[in-house]
């Protein structure tokens, strides 16, 4: 069975993150959110995938190439304008024979995931098949409300009461399916999203069935989301040095990966799980707290405190810095004394409405240059290429290309 | 410049030729052929692109079978003058990469004994010279034959009476084999049979080997028995895909943040640069530079490095002229060859011609095991294997390799302080992160370009270090979109090419903040008054530059020296894009091939 995987889409919610990489390239323990979807398929043996991208195409198409440092074969197939997954996934009829699976590749999903959704569809009556998975709070999401495992209804954007039941966007397919898309897109509702072409099926009469799954599946709808799911991801980690460590090590010693070329310094004290890419310089004394992520090339100076943070390529931090519940994006710039306050129960504005955070720092896109002795209150959102005076205070949100003095 | 190809095994010969043939088009792709053994010898070959022999070859069955991609030197690109040649009396077809210097010769002593030539090419006189030899053993014969031949080659042969063998030889040009079990490929390059093993042997100058269903057997011309381990090679075997790009030079201008954190993955730390040169360079008095086209731009751009940070003259010369000029080289001199390929032909002898002065060697390449690693000692720009005509990341990573170069030896003669090193190693980490930058940026200069579509030419401009750049610039617009552009240090403008400028002509400033960035607005000032529409390249935050300019294109605030990195990017998307509007065949621009092995 050949595999589609959407990765077409900005994330919007996820800015400024989603300002220069989609959000299947958000990073979670180093790596892609969709390096996890491709994982998680070559372990189900599910080697020939069809990756449909989009927004800032050029970061997916590079990172993953033809697939073979995955150990899959990878097309692509370009959606130009984003308008919904139902005209994603029409762009690879002629791609995929048969029945074919379909997965968002900003879903954190696991082999078994995968593997409780194989197994059903093989043991069920074939045809149209969604993977759901139970959420309490069903906010944002669409139910699949059914009996005995067969779907009769989908509903997106409002709450059906308990129905907890919510879709995950992993589907299997088989050809049917485009006709029903053709159906979609000649609507006049304007809606093109993939949930439409299935209850387009379900009122013509076609059996849909569903099936939940208990397995991993984890969404980042809001960029600060990422600090809670790389939390639970690098719980997973297992211990690997190839690095070099002269600091010291405290709990959790299992769990910390230092890579290739990195070095960190004496002094310095580590506390898992901590995840650290290439040709890292850290230290020396610099402590870095549990379910940090720090990626390639990152420089950090000495006397600066890390903790529960996603600190991603070629960013340099200066010394008596401290980061905590935040996310720094890449090649930033950031200069001694950087303070990022942590609030908890925050209300953020994006778009117009507020949404809410349990704990943050701060969430700074990237190719910012941050002088001396700057801090951000909680909750605070920088955009990219920012420059940031000597001792500012920065709240709320700071555009692209601003200059704060 | 020119791939040959070869298969022996269990697989059908055919389909597998076309396959390492279009794996290898990047040497040449104006004709193309195959012969397939068998009961006879049954070729194909024709005008065009390995695509366009697919189509007129009909379907041909035999195990065993040569074929060829052509890059035109003798002879136009015609069908007959496309390889394999053959001689019919004989039964034997060759395919051959180099050139027969002295063809001429025996194709009129050949042609005096009664063989007739059906094509202009000097390849034609090696199946006849071979058959002429040929007494029921053509490796016999084709040892024979060679002794008679100078130049360079790199062949393979198959016999119809011998129909379970291929012969290949190789002086010059480059040769490898693939082994997989009981199947044999031969290629001009690794990257060609990198999909079906990664278990090869490089034939080295001067060997002849001989491929049956039972292995491979080298001997050296004059049949000494020569002992070759099989390498395991560690490649990508599908880097050679475009994985979704609509252009290799596109996929390949996208990879440069990766690349260059690979260049300077375990040499640019807090503590300094590490080259892991195996040499002593500290009593060297002059550098002298020696490469061609993209890379003979990059050494322009390594002379004012070095020249700044280690104070050390460097000359940069061309190195098919330098070869030819008798050069002044001694012990004294270090001489740095940078080629990517490894297998520039020119750039490979010029460094033999330099070695035999005494002087100590250095080359700067991308490809490992090519023919200057064996030259002499290499620094790797660890780019990756590059397939599109047009250079990019080789060149980014070659100029990034320079500015390591010059640091190191500019600490090693204290020119340069701990400190400067420091200062200067922090602003290199960013780099893969500011090149990320630019590329975020590539609609903006997508936008900028199309605006350029229909001009008939282009002038780019570049002071100090920005000079080489301006260069590189002008060489990668014209190579991909066929428009004429030249390149010249801002302050020449008025000795002559401010003639070009009328109306609205397009001149592409490089204007990032230097020492002599004021001097370089007078500059555009000059161009404007008499109608350019100018472009400017400027660092961030540079608000005068929009008093100046009609567009402005920007890079990261950076050192005056990584800046010309990035300005490299800007200038190979932009001329990308314009060839891109233009509708132009970006990975195969006419009348040019990636490796120049011949000379």
């Amino acid at each position: 069975m050949k595999a589609v995987i959407l990765a077409a889409g900005e994330g919007m919610r996820c800015r400024p993150l989603t300002y220069t990489r989609s959000k299947v390239m958000l990073p979670i323990a180093n790596k892609p959110t969709m390096e996890y979807v491709v994982q998680a398929l070559h372990d189900n043996g599910i080697t020939d995938i069809v990756i449909v991208v989009g927004y800032a195409k050029e970061r997916a198409m590079s990172y993953f190439g033809n697939g073979h440092d995955f150990g899959v074969h990878i097309d692509y197939v370009e959606q130009d304008q984003q308008l919904g997954t139902a005209h994603a996934i029409k762009l690879v009829e002629g791609l995929v024979a048969d029945e074919f699976l379909v997965l968002n590749g900003d879903n954190l999903v696991s082999e078994k995931t995968v593997a409780d959704m194989l197994k059903n569809y093989s043991e069920g009556s074939g045809g149209t098949s969604i993977l759901t998975v139970h959420k309490q709070d069903t906010t944002g999401y669409a139910v699949v409300v059914g009996s005995g495992g067969r779907v009769e209804k989908i509903v997106e954007d409002r709450k059906v009461k308990n129905i907890h039941n919510v879709n995950t966007g992993l589907y299997i397919f088989d050809q049917k399916i485009f006709d029903a898309i053709d159906e979609t897109l000649q609507s006049d509702v304007g809606e093109f999203g993939i949930t439409h072409s299935i209850q387009q099926m379900i009122d013509a009469g076609n059996e849909v069935c569903s099936y939940r799954t208990d397995s991993t599946w984890m969404d980042v709808v809001h960029s600060w989301d990422l600090l809670g799911v790389n939390s639970r991801i690098l719980d997973d980690v297992y211990e690997s040095i190839d690095g070099r460590i002269e600091g010291t090590i405290g709990d959790r010693a299992d769990k910390i990966v230092v890579s290739d070329g990195s070095v960190v310094r004496a002094g310095s004290h580590i506390t898992g799980p901590v995840v650290i890419g290439r040709d890292c310089e850290i230290g020396p004394n610099v402590v870095i707290a549990p379910s940090t992520s720090i990626g390639d090339n990152v420089t950090i100076e000495p006397f600066t405190y890390i903790r529960n943070s996603v600190i991603l390529d070629d960013v340099y931090i200066g010394s008596h810095s401290t980061i905590r519940n935040s996310i720094i994006g890449e090649n930033n710039r950031i200069d001694s004394h950087f303070i990022t306050a942590s609030g908890r129960n925050l209300l953020i504005e994006l778009g117009g409405i507020l949404h809410h955070a349990d704990e943050l720092g701060s969430v700074i896109g990237d190719g910012n240059v941050i002088g001396c002795d700057v801090s951000t209150d909680p909750g605070t959102l920088i955009g990219t290429e920012c420059r940031i005076g000597t001792g500012a205070v920065i709240r709320g949100k700071i555009p692209n290309r601003a200059v704060v003095i | 410049m020119c791939g040959i190809v070869g298969y022996l095994g269990t697989l059908e010969a055919m389909p597998v030729l076309f396959d390492l043939l279009k794996r290898l088009e990047y040497r040449g792709y104006d004709s193309a052929g195959i012969a397939i053994a068998g009961n006879s010898i049954r070729t194909s070959k024709t005008k065009g692109s390995v695509d366009d022999l697919v189509s007129v070859t009909p379907n041909v069955h035999g195990n065993i079978g040569i074929g060829h991609t052509r890059w035109a030197t003798h002879g136009r690109p015609t069908s007959a003058n496309a390889h394999p040649h053959c001689d019919d009396a004989r039964g034997i077809a060759v395919v051959h990469n180099g050139i027969i210097e002295n063809y001429t010769e025996i194709k009129e002593r050949l042609i005096g004994r009664g063989y007739e030539f059906r094509s202009e090419t000097d390849t034609e006189v090696l199946p006849h010279l071979f058959g002429e030899h040929y007494c029921g053993d053509l490796e016999a014969s084709v040892r024979e034959a060679l002794s008679d031949v100078r130049g360079s080659y790199a062949l393979a042969a198959i016999c119809e009476s011998e129909p379970d063998k291929i012969v290949v030889a190789r002086k010059g040009s480059p040769l490898v084999l693939g082994v997989c079990g009981s199947d044999f490929f031969v290629a001009s390059d690794v990257a060609g049979i990198l999909k079906y093993t990664r278990d090869v042997i490089f034939v080295e100058d001067g060997e002849i080997g001989v491929i049956t269903g039972d292995g491979i057997r080298l001997t050296t011309l004059d049949g000494t028995p020569v002992e070759r381990d099989v390498e395991t090679m560690d490649l990508d075997p599908e880097a050679a895909e475009m994985s979704g790009y609509e252009h290799f030079m596109l996929k390949e201008i996208f990879e440069q943040p990766a690349v260059i954190r690979e260049t300077f993955s375990g040499r640019v730390s807090s503590g300094g640069i590490d080259l892991d040169l195996g040499m002593d360079l500290r009593d060297v008095e002059r550098i002298v530079v020696l490469a061609c086209g993209t890379s003979h731009n990059a050494g322009l751009f390594g002379r004012y490095a070095i020249e700044r940070f280690s104070k050390i003259p460097v000359v940069v010369e061309v190195a098919s002229e330098f070869r030819y000029m008798n050069p002044i080289i001694d012990d004294r001199d270090l001489v740095v060859a940078i080629t990517q390929s490894g297998e520039t032909a020119d750039t490979l002898a010029a460094m033999r011609e330099a070695g035999s002065r005494g002087c100590k060697k250095l080359g700067i390449v991308n490809v490992l095991g090519s023919g200057m690693t064996r030259e002499c000692e290499c620094l790797f720009t660890r780019a990756g294997p590059e397939i599109g005509v047009a250079a990019t990341k080789s060149f980014t990573s070659q100029l990034a390799v320079l500015l390591l170069l010059s640091v190191a030896l500019g600490s090693d003669r204290k020119v340069l302080s701990t400190a400067s090193v420091n200062e200067f190693v922090y602003e290199l980490r960013q780099l893969g992160g500011n090149i990320q930058r630019v590329l975020n940026d590539a609609p903006a200069i997508k936008e900028c370009a199309a605006l350029f579509t229909d001009a008939d030419r282009f002038l780019f401009m570049g002071r100090g270090a920005n000079y080489p750049i301006a260069l590189e610039g002008a060489l990668k617009l014209k190579e991909i979109s066929y428009v004429p552009a030249e390149g010249f240090p801002a302050g020449e403008l008025k000795h002559g090419p401010l003639a070009l400028i009328s109306e609205g002509v397009p001149v592409i400033a490089i204007a990032t903040r230097d020492t002599v960035y004021d001097k370089l607005l007078g500059n555009i000032k000059e161009v404007e008054a008499r109608g350019a529409t100018v472009v400017g390249i400027a660092s961030e935050g540079d608000t005068e530059i929009t008093k100046y300019v009609n567009y402005v294109l920007r890079i990261p605030d950076t050192n005056p020296l990584i800046a010309p990195i990035l300005s490299s990017v800007v200038l190979q998307l932009f001329a990308y894009y314009v060839a891109y509007h233009r509708g132009c065949e970006i990975d195969k621009p006419r009348n040019l091939a990636k490796s120049v092995t011949v000379e």
